[in-house]
C-alpha cells in the first residue's frame, strides 16, 4: 500500500489536460529560474565577486577546518538550546494543561512573555545583566539559554496542540487498565502527542539553530562567528556568507530528514509532513 | 440466576456488579434515572435500547469513566472509589472494550497487551510476554503481534483490544458497542471471540445492537429507554414476548426490514 501524502489529500489525480498544463508550467518555470540564476552570476562577475581572491582560500584545508570548528560550535549551542527549549517548553505546557487553575494563568503568562520578547533582548540580558548579578555562565550557555527561553513558548504551544490532538479514547483505554493519570500522560498521551507534532517541532528547532547565529555578539565560535573571522581575514564578505548560508541550509535540511524518518519509524502518520 | 443457585460458595452470592439508585445528569439532561442492576458471576447481560437511551453511559459508569450524581455502584460488594489509587486498582479488575478499539497507537499489538500487566500490575516481563502471545493466539491475531494498530483491520484491532483487557484477568468485562465501528464482514469474528468468552464463564456486560448475539449468548437482556431500565428478561422471553409497549416498539422498528 502506497503511503498517502499531503498532496494526495489536497488534490485529485490530474487528468490529461492538467498533466499537459503542469508540464508546460514546469518547463517555463525552470527556464525562468535558470535565467534568474544566470543573471545573478552575471551580476557577481561584473562586480568582481567571482575573482579568485574571494574564493582561493576555500582550497585551503585550514579554512575548512576553521569552518568545521564553527559548525561544531553551532551544533553544540543548538543541541543545548534545543534540548533546553524542549525541557522548558514541556514545563510551560504542563502548567497550561494542569487542572490547578492558578498554574494555568502563570503558564499562559510565561508562554506569552517568552513568545513576545525578541531573542536578542534575552541574549543581551544574559550577556550584560546576568554576569552583574554574580552569575557566571559558560559562554555556550550565554547563547543557548536565551535562545532556548525565546523558543520555549512556541515549543510549549506546539506540544500542547499535540496533546490535544490525541484522541480521548486513548486516555480512557489507559485508565480502564488501571493506569494512574500521571502514567497515562507520560506513557500514552505524551509519546503520541510528540509523534503528531514532530514536523512542527522541527520547525521550532530550525528557528533555534538560526537564532544561535547571535553567537557573534558574545564571540562564541559558532559557524557565524567563524565566518565573520574569515571575512575580516580575507576581506571576502559575499563568498564566505554564501558558503556559510549553504552549510546552514544543509544542517536544517538534515534536521528535517531526521524528523521525517523518526515520524515514519514511529508507525504513526504525522499530521503534516512529506 | 438459576444456574448458580446450586453453588454454595458464599462469595458467589455477592453480585460482581451492583448498581443501586444510580442517577446521572449531563447538565439539564437526565441521562440515567434510578438505575438498579445486579450482575452475578458468570452472567452475560446485554444492554439494548434506542440510541440516546443511556446504555453506553450506564456501561461507562461501572468503571467510573462517567461519574454519577447519586446512588451506589459496587464491584464484588466493594463500593467504587471516587479516585486515586483505589479506583485505579479496582479498574484493573474491570476490563473494558470500546467502540473505537482505542489500542495505544504508538505501541505494537504485543506491547498493547503487555503494557497493563507490566506497567500496572508490575509482573515480570517474560511471563507476561508468554501469556500475551497466548492471548493473541486465542483471539486469532498472533501473526500481527509486532505490527502497529493502524496496520490492522478493524476486526483484528478489536480482537487485540479484547486480548489487552483479558491480560489483566478482569472479574468482569464491559463491552461498549464493540462492533458498531466495524465493517459488516468483521462483526462476526469479534462476536465469535465474545461468544467463546461467554461460554468460558466470563462475566460480561455488553452494550450492542446485535440482536442475534443477544438472543444466542445473553443470560439476560436489559432494555433501556430515555435513561431508565424499562424491562429485564431472559432473551427468549424478551424477543418473543416483550412486556412493555416501549420494548415492543423498539423491536418492531428494528425488525421492519
Amino acid at each position: 500500500m502506497r503511503e498517502l501524502t499531503v498532496r494526495d489529500m489536497l488534490y485529485e489525480t490530474p487528468g490529461k489536460e492538467t498533466r499537459k498544463k503542469t508540464a508546460v508550467a514546469t518547463v517555463v518555470s525552470l527556464l525562468v529560474i535558470m535565467v534568474f540564476l544566470c543573471y545573478i552570476v552575471k551580476l557577481f562577475s561584473e562586480s568582481g565577486q567571482l575573482d579568485s581572491r574571494y574564493w582561493f582560500f576555500f582550497t585551503k584545508l585550514t579554512t575548512w577546518k576553521f569552518l568545521f570548528e564553527g559548525i561544531l560550535g553551532t551544533l553544540e549551542a543548538s543541541l543545548l538550546a534545543g534540548t533546553s527549549a524542549l525541557a522548558i517548553g514541556f514545563v510551560f505546557m504542563c502548567m497550561r494543561i494542569c487542572v490547578y487553575k492558578p498554574l494555568n494563568y502563570i503558564g499562559i503568562a510565561l508562554v506569552e512573555f517568552t513568545r513576545g520578547v525578541p531573542t536578542l533582548l534575552f541574549i543581551y540580558f544574559f550577556f550584560l545583566d546576568v554576569p552583574k548579578m554574580g552569575i557566571n555562565l559558560p559562554t555556550v550557555w550565554r547563547i543557548s539559554l536565551p535562545v532556548a527561553i525565546s523558543a520555549s513558548g512556541m515549543v510549549s504551544e506546539v506540544l500542547r496542540s499535540g496533546v490535544n490532538a490525541v484522541p480521548k479514547g486513548q486516555r480512557e483505554a489507559a485508565l480502564s487498565i488501571g493506569m494512574r493519570e500521571i502514567n497515562v500522560f507520560l506513557k500514552i498521551i505524551f509519546p503520541q502527542a510528540v509523534r503528531y507534532i514532530i514536523p512542527a517541532l522541527v520547525s521550532d528547532l530550525v528557528i533555534v539553530v538560526k537564532d544561535t547565529t547571535f553567537s557573534y555578539i558574545l564571540s562564541f565560535p559558532d559557524l557565524m562567528q567563524n565566518a565573520k573571522v574569515l571575512i575580516s581575514n580575507y576581506d571576502a564578505l559575499l563568498s564566505v556568507y554564501l558558503v556559510a548560508g549553504v552549510i546552514y541550509i544543509l544542517i536544517n535540511y538534515f534536521l528535517n530528514r531526521i524528523s521525517v524518518s523518526l515520524a515514519k519509524r514511529s508507525g504513526m502518520t504525522p499530521v503534516v509532513g512529506r | 440466576m438459576e444456574r448458580n443457585k446450586d453453588v454454595l460458595d458464599k462469595s458467589l452470592e455477592i453480585p460482581v456488579v451492583e448498581l443501586r439508585h444510580v442517577e446521572k445528569y449531563y447538565g439539564e439532561m437526565h441521562a440515567l434515572k434510578d438505575i438498579n442492576l445486579s450482575v452475578e458471576r458468570g452472567e452475560v447481560v446485554v444492554l439494548i435500547g434506542p440510541s440516546g437511551s443511556g446504555k453506553s453511559t450506564l456501561c461507562r459508569t461501572i468503571n467510573r469513566l462517567e461519574t454519577i450524581k447519586s446512588g451506589e455502584i459496587r464491584i464484588e460488594g466493594k463500593k467504587l472509589p471516587e479516585g486515586g489509587k483505589e479506583l485505579a486498582e479496582l479498574r484493573t479488575q474491570i476490563g473494558m472494550v470500546f467502540q473505537s478499539f482505542n489500542l495505544f497507537a504508538h505501541r505494537t499489538i504485543l506491547d498493547n497487551v503487555m503494557m497493563g500487566p507490566i506497567d500496572v500490575l508490575k509482573r515480570p516481563e517474560e511471563e507476561v510476554k508468554k501469556e500475551a502471545l497466548e492471548l493473541l493466539k486465542r483471539v486469532g491475531v498472533d501473526s500481527q503481534a509486532d505490527k502497529f494498530p493502524a496496520k490492522l483491520s478493524g476486526g483484528q484491532q478489536q480482537r487485540a483490544a479484547i486480548a489487552r483487557s483479558l491480560a489483566m484477568h478482569p472479574k468482569v468485562m464491559l463491552f461498549d458497542e464493540p462492533t458498531s465501528a466495524l465493517d459488516p464482514e468483521m462483526i462476526q469474528e469479534v462476536l465469535d471471540v465474545m461468544t467463546e468468552l461467554a461460554h468460558e464463564g466470563m462475566t460480561m456486560i455488553v452494550v450492542t445492537h446485535e440482536m442475534n448475539f443477544a438472543r444466542r449468548v445473553a443470560d439476560r437482556v436489559v432494555f433501556m429507554a430515555d435513561g431508565s431500565i424499562i424491562e429485564e428478561a431472559a432473551p427468549d422471553e424478551f424477543f418473543t414476548n416483550p412486556k412493555s409497549e416501549r420494548a415492543r416498539e423498539f423491536l418492531d422498528s428494528i425488525n421492519r426490514h
